[in-house]
């Protein structure tokens, strides 16, 4: 494949950044620039800022439920920091915690702030924070998980999905990593927190509900606490070697050969930072490769981000648009369909998701420049556009079509 | 990739999930240009080759599996029936819904959950009691309850259970589901609808190296939603299907894309055709859409069934949450409820079209839960209880109730009957079909259908 320089430069600006980031394609000489302007974290995020609600009623209220929202769309469509943007949407889909069984929007804000602090930071931070995360505790039934009956549902994913990987645990370590989570609570707003002295939303060990006894994790044997079984699941070499492959997947498009993958995870393990990490991988010749552009199935999100950002959508401040397109096709933040995160892959190439891909055009303005093909795709960082693509799009008369259409190409459908 | 590395994840390209298949251009670049049938990811869209029994390999976790695509027709004949395939995603409580009410063990296991005065069959065992639809239709023999179902070695992980039913491939990764490789050795590509899936997305289950699968959500069909001043949608979704390719090529996920597009295109006219279609509003509808659940999924269905083209597998997925670590009892009520409701539904469709004789229903559910109360709900288990439901049914009871004494080390019971045996019963009894072939083993049946 003959990809132009420029082609080049949108890749690493959409898989370190995210959406299709015009600043860095229109503003990087090269892809060794594109690189360092999307790792660049010398400019703050403008921080998140929950405001916890005082009862469950207010839990509930719009303003509660759009905030976390709001939020992250304006940072995803222009924040500072694009690898924060895609380290946290990346953490977010790893540590799947979805709204629709913690219910209270707030503590989903809680968490988001959580992973986009720690997101360019340690993994073992942020695993620690994670296992103790409040909207996590209740996600994976950590609340019900007590000295009396045990609940293995975090237990199991910690190691299954977060860490480890099928097969590099056993029944019996999934009942000791249990036991030795045991005993958090996340008291609600409310008169009963209240009685009990208990500060409503946080995290709460409740010493009487721990298993204190001596449980044996991984071949290590103590009375082991969460943050106990957090470094006893971090000393497995799996870990690293199973994070990091995933996050280069994420970043490549593609699983690293068996030597990158062992490479990738010695520096990954040697202090847990997640930029060395993600360095190391954007300097590996894979990553610039014609084997990962466009290797990888854009996710809606990705999409809807992308036309925000260059086509005057209603974007920012999270346009009624965007979001409904998000829904038609069940792909939104903080509502991942269940544990293992949001789907990928040709898993997003089915019937309903394509014809649902038009949706994205009611974010749209009714009027649009009246621009050819090239002009309307080279927006949306796409430049070299197929002679098959460009004929379709350029055959239409009416500008919205044509739009339409180029964010409907299968271009736009590939990352 | 190697084992230790992550055999559950699969290679890139695919969703992460329990059904690994190869990358896209791995695939290509192991097999050469002679390849011509090809799977696409684990998930959804399948695109056609030219050679209709090509031999394809996938590669998961390491493991290189080669395996021939038998030709259309090679696995069963055209039968004009319908299977429709209700999954209970999350795990469904076998013994509070095929109660063994009259074990004393079962009481003493479930405490306060227990359910005292289930819908009684025969003095042994009844029905959770909001399943008086079921219950009826036992009476008349409409109804086969098939008790002890699960795999051996039981992996309590809803992903790893899941992947299991998905592909009817105990102990080994499939890249294709049970369904997908039935339509593939049927259907082939001669008929982009006949497996539907209604529900949130596409399903592992109907995963073939070249089978379509479609899915939708709700009576809407396929149509997309955009703004009042695009006057013809349809017009739209011509202009869009120019994307497609007049000749497949294959070799960059790019050309994946437009065989989708093309797919697409065809299956939202069909479907589009049986459905209602799109809203007829000129009103933009955003936010109308929800979640699909059963009773909408079955309308759905029974529109499908009735229509002039019926599919050869509907598989309905994605509603409820049968995960009940807590609040159980309510939330086990309610689906229950909504279960029996919508086979009501469902049926009095089918049978006001003199339909009965060529549909049957089936549910399925990665496992059951444990015997053992937790307090609020109760955790991960291993056998289950399912039906099978409709007029060609030999009602009546199957399989054999799993021990409550006699539990594992995990205070789990042990399976009686292999799922696929359900599954084969059900292929060869219902459809015809070569059953050893799809699940590569011969597997004792059960003489589930009359």
């Amino acid at each position: 494949m003959d990809y132009s320089e420029r082609e080049r430069i949108s890749h690493v600006a959409r898989r370190l950044g995210f959406g299709v980031e015009p600043e860095i394609v229109e503003g990087a000489a090269d892809v060794d620039e594109a690189i360092s302007m999307a790792l660049d974290l010398s400019t703050p995020t403008p921080p998140p800022e929950p405001v916890a609600p005082s009862d469950m009623g207010e839990a509930r209220s719009p303003e509660q439920r759009e905030a976390p929202y709001r939020y992250w769309f304006t940072q995803l469509v222009g924040g500072p920091r694009r690898i924060e943007e895609r380290l946290t949407w990346f953490w977010h889909d790893h540590f799947a915690t979805g709204i629709q069984k913690v219910k209270v929007p707030y503590l989903m804000f809680v968490q988001h702030a959580t992973i986009r602090k720690l997101a360019t930071g340690s993994f073992a931070d942020l695993l620690g924070a994670i296992a103790i995360d409040p909207a996590m505790l209740i996600y994976l039934d950590g609340v019900q998980n007590a000295v009396d009956r045990i609940n293995e549902n975090f237990g199991r994913e910690v190691m299954e999905l977060f860490t480890l990987g099928r097969g590099n645990y056993t029944e019996a370590d999934v009942v000791a990593a249990s036991r030795a989570f045991s005993g958090w609570v996340v008291p609600r707003a409310g008169p009963r927190a209240q009685r009990r002295g208990l500060t409503p939303w946080e995290a709460t060990f409740v010493p009487t509900r721990h298993d204190g006894g001596t449980k044996t994790l991984l071949g290590v044997t103590g009375d082991l606490d969460a943050q106990g079984a957090i470094d006893v699941i971090l000393d497995q070499p799996q870990t690293a070697v199973f994070v990091s492959a995933k996050l280069y997947r994420e970043l490549v498009g593609t699983y690293p050969d068996l030597d990158t993958n062992e490479r990738i995870a010695a520096t990954f393990r040697r202090d847990w930072s997640i930029m060395a990490l993600v360095e190391e991988i954007a300097a590996h010749p894979a990553f610039v490769s014609d084997e990962a552009i466009r290797a990888k199935v854009r996710t809606p999100l990705e999409r809807a981000v992308g036309v925000a950002q260059s086509l005057e959508a209603d974007a920012p401040a999270l346009g009624r648009g965007i979001f409904q397109a998000l829904r038609a096709v069940q792909f939104v933040p903080f509502a991942p369909p269940n544990v293992a995160g949001f789907p990928k892959g040709s898993r997003l190439l089915g019937p309903y998701q394509l014809v649902h891909g038009f949706d994205l055009t009611m974010a749209l303005p009714e009027r649009l420049p009246d621009l050819a093909a090239a002009e309307i795709a080279a927006r949306l960082g796409i430049f070299d556009l197929t002679d098959r693509t460009r004929s379709v799009i350029d055959a239409a008369t009416d500008p919205f079509v044509r739009t339409a259409l180029t964010i409907n190409a299968p271009e736009y459908f590939v990352t | 990739m190697t084992e230790h590395m992550n055999p559950e994840t699969p290679p890139a390209e695919t969703p992460d999930g329990a059904c690994p298949a190869i990358s896209r251009r791995r695939f290509i670049a192991a097999l050469g240009a002679s390849v011509a049938t090809v799977a696409v990811g684990a998930y959804g869209i399948s695109v056609w080759g030219k050679d209709p029994g090509a031999t394809t390999t996938t590669t998961s976790g390491g493991l290189q599996v080669s395996a021939t695509v038998p030709p259309p027709g090679a696995l069963g004949p055209a039968t004009g029936r319908t299977l429709v395939v209700i999954e209970m995603g999350g795990g469904n409580d076998g013994l509070n819904t095929v109660v063994p009410f009259s074990s004393s063990h079962y009481h003493d296991l479930r405490g306060d959950l227990a359910i005292d005065e289930p819908l009684d069959l025969d003095g042994e065992i009844g029905l959770h009691p909001a399943l008086t639809f079921l219950a009826e239709r036992y009476g008349t023999g409409e109804v086969a309850i098939v008790e002890g179902i699960g795999y051996p070695d039981p992996d309590l992980s809803h992903f790893a259970s899941m992947a299991v039913w998905w592909s009817g491939l105990p102990g080994s990764v499939g890249a294709t589901g049970w369904l997908g490789r039935y339509l593939d050795g049927t259907v082939g590509t001669e008929d982009p609808l006949a497996g539907v899936t209604i529900g949130p997305g596409p399903t592992p289950a109907l995963l073939g190296e070249r089978a379509f699968q479609v899915s939708v959500q709700d009576m809407s069909g396929l149509a997309p939603r955009v703004p009042g001043w695009i006057d013809d949608t349809d017009e739209l979704m011509a202009m869009w299907s120019g994307f497609a390719p007049s000749d497949f090529d294959g070799a960059v996920l790019l050309d994946d894309v437009r065989a989708a597009i093309g797919t697409t295109v065809d299956a939202a006219a069909q479907l589009n055709a049986v459905l209602d279609g799109p809203p007829a509003d000129d009103e933009n509808t955003t936010g109308r859409r929800r979640r699909s659940d059963l009773g909408t999924s079955m309308e759905v269905a029974a529109a499908l069934v009735t229509g002039p083209n019926p599919p050869r597998v509907v598989y309905v997925h994605g509603w409820g949450d049968f995960d009940t670590h807590e609040g159980q009892a309510a939330r086990h009520q309610d689906m229950m409820e909504a279960l029996d409701e919508a086979l009501r539904e469902f049926f009095t469709a089918v049978e006001d079209a003199g339909a009965e004789d060529r549909v049957l229903v089936m549910t399925t559910s990665e496992f059951g839960r444990r015997p053992a109360f937790n307090g609020s709900g109760t955790d991960h288990g291993t056998a289950g209880a399912h039906f099978l439901v409709g007029a060609p049914v030999a009602g009546g009871r199957y399989g054999e109730p799993p021990s409550l004494t006699d539990l594992d080390r995990r205070g789990n019971m042990v399976h009686t009957v292999d799922y696929r045996s359900v599954f084969a019963s059900v292929l060869t009894g219902w459809f015809d079909a070569d059953a050893a072939s799809i699940f590569g083993t011969d597997l004792e049946t059960l003489p589930l259908l009359g």
